[in-house]
């Protein structure tokens, strides 16, 4: 009796009416968390490679940041960051306020998982790359991020669903996305149930497909595929001279 | 494997009478402990240089020092007539130059392991040496079917066998062109059937004029191939010569206390 009392909420929705700004929410929603992903990925990285510093004046905040961004609520943050930083005179707007957050916040967690990817890099590839002649610089771009980086996926791809669902607390600074306009929608028809219900099927329409494409990267790189341009051609290239016997 | 590797022995033989690498007074310590105390050493041209001696007695720390992967405390090195550090500092230039003219192999083989074999013989031909794409990957499958590898190009290390691995670690220090090569136990992860592959490819290479410095346990291998054979302990140079005088006649106590246990065991 009650399913069906909810089957007819759902029509009861006009939701032809709401469909742009369901659009529009989702885009946003997007919007907010490719801008902190890479954000947070730079940060992150900043933070991995100062923590694996030789300096101790140069781990130390590091760890510090880490250790207060991974301990402290993130809705703390988002409040602190739009609420809190006008009266010091640094007025942000909603997005620029939501994605800093989110930044700080993932950052942490994702230097976390940079820092033991990078660590757990066998010192004598280092040493075989500088016995090659190859720099500081190469040697790290083409040594230790790529096998960093296959250590690191699995858990950057947890991160990133979670950063995707997480862009939801920023319904608390009307940031405009897709919880927000779920809740202007919930307001205006009084149909709470069906509209956060049909909000959370679009979250997980979102995030399934995401964290399942990821996963399909983790297998592909595993496998051995080549995924750069220059790599599959240089492959080729030499698949080709073995088979012309050159 | 009937090929000659590389066009080494063309390249050596133009320097054949001067010494490839000399060293005089090299010391170094770790922490205020010496672990080289003075080592005085010649390696000429297209010859092979055996070292030998117990665990911990400063093989792997002088070999790291011809290629300045480790900073001496004291002492002149020169390679190819350069002298790349004196007295502890540094007074080579190009520590890449360097690097490519001075190749090394390790023990534990350290092939990059996202990359295919051919990937590990281009990578440091394009990023260190500045060879174009075409040439480094034309050479590098060269040099895999010299070392017997064609057939495993594209295959990533950790398909590979050991003996594969080390072979195509030796086609990656080939692939810049070294004039020096300095294996540190390149044999001693592998087992015997792999080591065979690795002797064969390094014969050839002693075959062809390569200079190499070899630290290894092998005794059979270094009285065939080297030329001279040096013996350390606790850091000095406790006796060296001819291979066949250090291996089958020793004259001091502890190179033949060595010599005897590592003929025992092998
Ligand atoms: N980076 C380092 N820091 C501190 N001590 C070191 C370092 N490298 C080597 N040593 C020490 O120096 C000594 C000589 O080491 P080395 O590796 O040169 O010996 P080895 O003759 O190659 O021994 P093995 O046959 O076991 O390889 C050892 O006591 C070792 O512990
Ligand atoms: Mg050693």
């Amino acid at each position: 009796m009650s399913l069906l009392h909810t089957f007819t909420g759902f029509l009861q929705v006009p939701w032809s009416d709401y469909a742009s700004n369901i659009g529009w929410g989702l885009l946003r929603t997007l919007a907010y968390t490719i801008a902190s992903f890479v954000g947070a990925a730079a940060l992150g990285l900043v933070l991995a490679l100062m923590r694996l510093n030789r300096l101790r004046l140069v781990r130390l905040p590091a760890a510090l940041y880490t250790e207060i961004f991974k301990n402290v609520p993130l809705l703390a943050i988002i409040f602190v960051t739009y609420f809190g930083l006008p009266s010091v005179g640094v007025k942000l707007s909603v997005f620029v306020a939501g994605v800093l957050s989110l930044i700080f916040f993932y950052a942490a967690y994702l230097s976390e998982i940079f820092r033991a990817a990078i660590g757990g890099i066998h010192s004598g590839q280092n040493e075989a790359a500088q016995a090659l002649g190859l720099g500081r610089g190469t040697t790290f771009g083409h040594v230790v991020l790529p096998q960093a980086l296959r250590l690191a996926l699995p858990g950057t791809n947890t991160m990133f669903v979670d950063l995707l669902k997480s862009t939801s607390l920023l319904v608390t600074i009307s940031a405009a996305e897709l919880m927000t306009q779920a809740q202007l929608i919930a307001s205006e028809t009084f149909r709470a149930l069906e509209v956060y219900l049909v909000i959370a099927a679009i979250y997980f329409a979102v995030c399934y497909p995401v964290s399942q494409c990821l996963l399909w990267l983790e297998r592909t790189i595993h496998a051995g595929v080549p995924l750069s341009i220059g790599r599959r051609r240089r492959l080729k290239l030499a698949k080709t001279l073995l088979a012309g016997g050159a | 494997m009937t090929q000659h590797i590389g066009n080494v022995a063309r390249e050596t033989s133009a320097i054949v009478a001067k010494p490839a690498v000399t060293i005089h007074g090299l010391k170094k310590s770790f922490d205020g402990r010496q672990v080289l105390g003075g080592i005085d050493l010649d390696v000429p041209a297209a010859r092979i240089v055996s070292i030998i001696g117990q665990s911990g007695g400063g093989k792997t720390t002088l070999m790291r020092c011809v290629n300045l992967l480790e900073q001496p405390d004291d002492g002149v090195i020169e390679v190819n007539g350069e002298t790349i550090c004196a007295r502890g500092a540094v007074t080579c230039k190009d520590l890449a130059k360097l690097r490519q003219r001075v190749g090394m192999v390790f023990q534990r083989f350290n092939l990059f392991p996202h990359l295919t074999a051919v990937e590990n013989v281009v990578l440091a031909q394009m990023h260190a040496a500045g060879i174009g794409e075409r040439e480094a990957v034309e050479r590098a499958v060269r040099l895999l079917q010299r070392v017997g590898l064609g057939h495993r190009a594209t295959a990533y290390p950790e398909r590979m066998s050991g003996g594969e691995q080390q072979r195509v670690a030796i086609a990656r220090a080939l692939a810049l062109g070294p004039t020096v090569l300095l294996f540190d136990e390149p044999t001693s992860a592998l087992d015997p059937e792999s080591t065979g592959e690795v002797l064969r490819v390094m014969r050839e290479l002693a075959r062809d004029g390569m200079t190499m410095i070899l630290v290894t346990h092998e005794l059979p291998f270094a009285r065939e191939v080297s030329d001279w054979v040096v013996f350390i302990d606790g850091g000095k140079i406790i006796e060296q010569g001819a291979a066949t005088d250090v291996l089958d006649r020793p004259r001091e106590a502890r190179t033949r206390a060595y010599v005897a246990k590592y003929a025992a065991s092998g």
